[in-house]
């Protein structure tokens, strides 16, 4: 197993394109651009197509096409890009296309606009969110599955050190598991058979073959969330039997938490820590059993309070529940501020269970 | 076992570019590496950081460092931050005489380097960076010199190729100055 | 173009247009009296048959009342974003370059929500048609004002006629995406008379063997009838589009290959 060191962006790409990913648009937005231009030098020599496309809107919607074609597609943007697709988004939740869109945000700050969805509808996406370019790595492949495996958009939630850190990693193509066969693609070969197919929110099918129409259609598509929400929910989480303390965190920032709470065990505090990795499905049952029995649950996030509200939905002990994070951003805007440093997370850990 | 070292100094690019040939060059040794860098938006005049871990196991390091066993400081600016995070004892090797080893803590082990002397020296008066690695390598022997020529080389777009042989020599002129250079502030 | 010759008899008798109808039509359509997009429907199912391409065809098609053709057509489609369907479009022909991909979309779809779609898809040359069906109103929601709507038109939000200084001026479509070089084939009909139709029918054919060679982006643009948006009895709806858009937007080639 040879490493290479590859910066987030191109390991991801590479990852997206060992799981057979065939379609990418996307719009330049810093810290995505990265990602693109991984995409735009290495897909079409994988036999795949790049479009850098003229807006954001275009791209998903030309990802959105291909999907609809059969092809593993994706698209990427962050912060006020991805909220210019979340039309698109709910579109393909709602008429069933499959693909991958790359969060590559600025920051912890579209927690909301990740999960809590901003398109139109009632449907929810599969959010994973990485805490480090390995992991970011194994994600990708995993995404690719679900939105196969339960024909909707997907989203990996990233940010700046996921993008631009790099590291020695490996890419090999994982395999996940069957997939139900993709008999609903739009080939071209309907024409003419009376069986033509037909991609449509409301599916309304054809005059002599009709669909259910936008109310059933609807109510099983809400019902197929239901399922994945029960299925596919993940988390990690260390130290919490008998803990005291538990620090709740997501993405880049769980990382500096462990590395924080790995310090304070080692001086005698009863902390430990949990791990959205899905951001939706939250993993709720399992952060109840988590946080039973401790008597702070520190939230710490890189915004002004978004997990949060999942958190205390969830928690065993409501009351216990503290937020120690905070919008937190670098002079460019860009990327994070001081608040993605292990220092001053211990700061805040250790006012939190004060 | 895991080695960290800040770098530090002014952008343009010379930073970037001599953390980058020392993560890839321990990948190439088949070691773990990870570099994250830390720049703001302009091209040049502006803080310039950069932090590459090695070990010989999956990194366990943080993108932003808590603290680092050892640095390279190019420039007096945007250093303090930086000195701070190096742990006591630690190496530092540090670009004379825009930086004044008096002025930096006593219980680091600090190495003056007139890289850019040296570079002028050498022939290969920008390769000021690759100077400071040189030295850097020599007195920790983190990987072995023929690997960071190796991947200086690789790193090299082919519309600069043409460089190659200077920062060669500014490699291994940081490297044979610290035979003669004694430790202490 | 074959030439009739007039001394000879005919070797059948006439049929009724009215009596052959495409067996890609699947049903009726709920349109308006004297709507001219079942008509541009009509005559782009005739040329996928006539072209033999119906079985390798996606369409994409846009929201207006045209819209609801989606469950009339046998042909494999996506109904897509208003506005959106040459960026769709875009992604199925780049992974599927052997299906001819059409788009259909009103004036409110391409000329208002999506005019840099189709003028981006276009300037990249890419080798779809796209087919807009252009009536001069947005037709689907009552009757209001859009890009393409003439002066002097009344309509749901221009109550008074559409003034330049209060509304500006309305945009030729098929003149913009002209003026693009990935544009390899633009061509306008109008399907308010019998020769309208029929040259309509013969530009569409063009325009999707245009997109068979591989040469680029083609853009057919139909003048069509909403006498409903225009406040038009339905029966003086083909005068009435000769007398207005017609003379906004002239019919006719404008690139060819």
């Amino acid at each position: 197993m040879g490493l290479e060191l590859l910066e987030g962006s191109t390991a991801i790409a590479r990852s997206a394109i060992a799981a057979g990913c065939g379609f990418f648009a996307g719009y330049p937005m810093s810290p995505f651009t990265g990602l693109l231009e991984s995409m735009s030098r290495e897909l079409p020599a994988a036999g795949g197509v790049c479009l850098n496309a003229e807006s954001e809107i275009e791209g998903v919607n030309m990802t959105l096409g291909a999907a609809a074609a059969g092809a593993r597609a994706a698209t990427g943007s962050c912060g006020q890009g991805i909220a210019l697709m979340q039309e698109a988004i709910a579109e393909a939740a709602l008429n069933e296309t499959p693909f991958v869109v790359f969060n590559m945000a600025r920051n912890q700050q579209d927690y909301f606009q990740a999960t809590r969805g901003g398109g139109w509808g009632d449907y929810r996406t599969i959010t994973l969110a990485p805490k480090d370019v390995p992991e970011a790595v194994e994600h990708t492949q995993l995404l690719f599955h679900l939105a196969d495996k339960h024909r909707a958009p997907v989203m990996l939630y990233g940010d700046p050190l996921l993008a631009q850190t790099r590291v020695g990693v490996s890419i090999e193509p994982r395999d996940f598991g069957s997939l139900p066969p993709k008999d609903w693609v739009l080939d071209g070969t309907g024409g003419g058979t009376g069986h033509s197919r037909q991609v449509w929110t409301w599916a309304m099918g054809k005059a002599t073959d009709p669909g259910p129409g936008p109310d059933r259609h609807w109510r099983s598509i809400a019902a197929k969330f239901d399922a994945i929400a029960a299925a596919e929910a993940r988390h990690e989480q260390a130290y919490v039997e008998g803990a005291e303390t538990v620090v709740v965190s997501f993405g880049s920032a769980a990382k500096f938490v462990e590395h924080v709470v790995d310090e304070l065990r080692a001086e005698g505090h009863r902390i430990g820590w949990f791990r959205p990795v899905t951001l939706w499905p939250f993993p709720g049952a399992a952060l109840t059993a988590a946080t039973r029995g401790a008597r702070q649950v520190l939230v710490f996030e890189l915004n002004a309070g978004q997990m949060l509200d999942d958190v205390r939905i969830h928690a065993a002990d409501r009351d216990a529940v503290r937020f120690i994070g905070g919008v937190s951003i670098s002079e460019s805007g860009l990327a994070y501020g001081e608040l993605m440093d292990a220092p001053v997370i211990r700061t805040r850990i250790l006012e939190g269970v004060a | 076992m895991e080695r960290e070292v800040i770098v530090t100094g002014v952008g343009g690019q010379g930073i970037q570019l001599l953390a980058k040939t020392l993560a890839l060059a321990a990948t190439r040794e088949g070691r773990h590496a990870m570099l994250s860098a830390d720049y703001g938006g302009e091209m040049r005049g502006g803080p310039s950081k950069a932090s590459v871990v090695i070990g010989d196991a999956p990194l366990r390091a943080l993108p932003v460092l808590p603290s680092a066993w050892s640095a390279i400081v190019a420039h007096h600016r945007f250093s303090e931050g930086v000195l701070e995070r190096v742990r006591p004892g630690g190496p530092v090797i540090a670009n004379v005489p825009l930086v004044d080893p008096a002025a930096l803590r006593a219980d680091l082990v600090v190495h003056p380097v007139d890289a850019a002397a040296l570079a002028k020296e050498a022939g290969a008066p920008q390769a000021v960076g690759f100077v400071l690695l040189g030295a850097y390598v020599a007195i920790t022997g983190l990987v072995p010199q023929e690997s960071l020529v190796a991947a200086m080389e690789e790193l090299l777009p082919p519309y600069r190729r043409q460089h190659a042989p200077a920062n060669a020599r500014a490699l291994a002129a940081g490297a044979s100055l610290t035979t003669a250079v004694a430790h202490g502030s | 173009m074959t030439t009739i010759d007039t001394s000879r008899p005919p070797e059948g008798p006439a049929k009724l247009a009215a009596d052959f109808k495409p067996n890609l039509l699947l049903g009726e359509h709920s349109l308006c009296p004297g709507c001219g997009e079942p008509v541009a429907l009509r005559l782009l199912l005739e040329v996928l048959q006539e072209l033999d391409i119906v079985q390798r065809t996606i369409g994409v098609v846009g929201h207006g009342c045209y819209g609801s053709f989606v469950r009339i057509m046998d042909v494999d489609v996506l109904q897509c974003l208003h506005g959106r369907a040459p960026s769709c479009a875009t992604g199925i022909k780049r992974v599927r370059p052997d299906v001819a991909v059409f788009t259909m979309q009103g004036d409110g779809d391409m000329a208002n929500e999506g005019l840099q779609e189709v003028l981006h898809a276009a300037a990249r040359g890419e080798k779809i048609t796209c087919v807009l069906l252009n009536n001069g109103v947005f037709g689907d929601t009552g009757g209001q004002l859009t890009a393409t709507t003439v002066l002097g038109q009344r309509t749901k939000t221009s109550l008074s006629g559409r003034d330049a200084d209060e509304h500006g001026y309305p945009i030729p479509v098929a003149d913009l995406v002209a003026g693009l070089r990935g544009a390899a084939y633009v061509a306008r009909g109008g399907v308010g008379t019998a020769g309208g139709v029929a040259q309509t029918k013969r530009i569409l054919r063009r325009a999707f063997e245009t997109q068979l060679s591989g040469a680029g982006f083609g853009l057919v643009e139909i003048l069509t009838m909403c006498p409903t948006g225009w406040f038009v009895p339905a029966g003086e709806g083909p005068d009435y589009l000769g007398e207005s858009m017609e003379k906004v937007y002239p019919l006719g080639e404008l690139i060819s290959p």
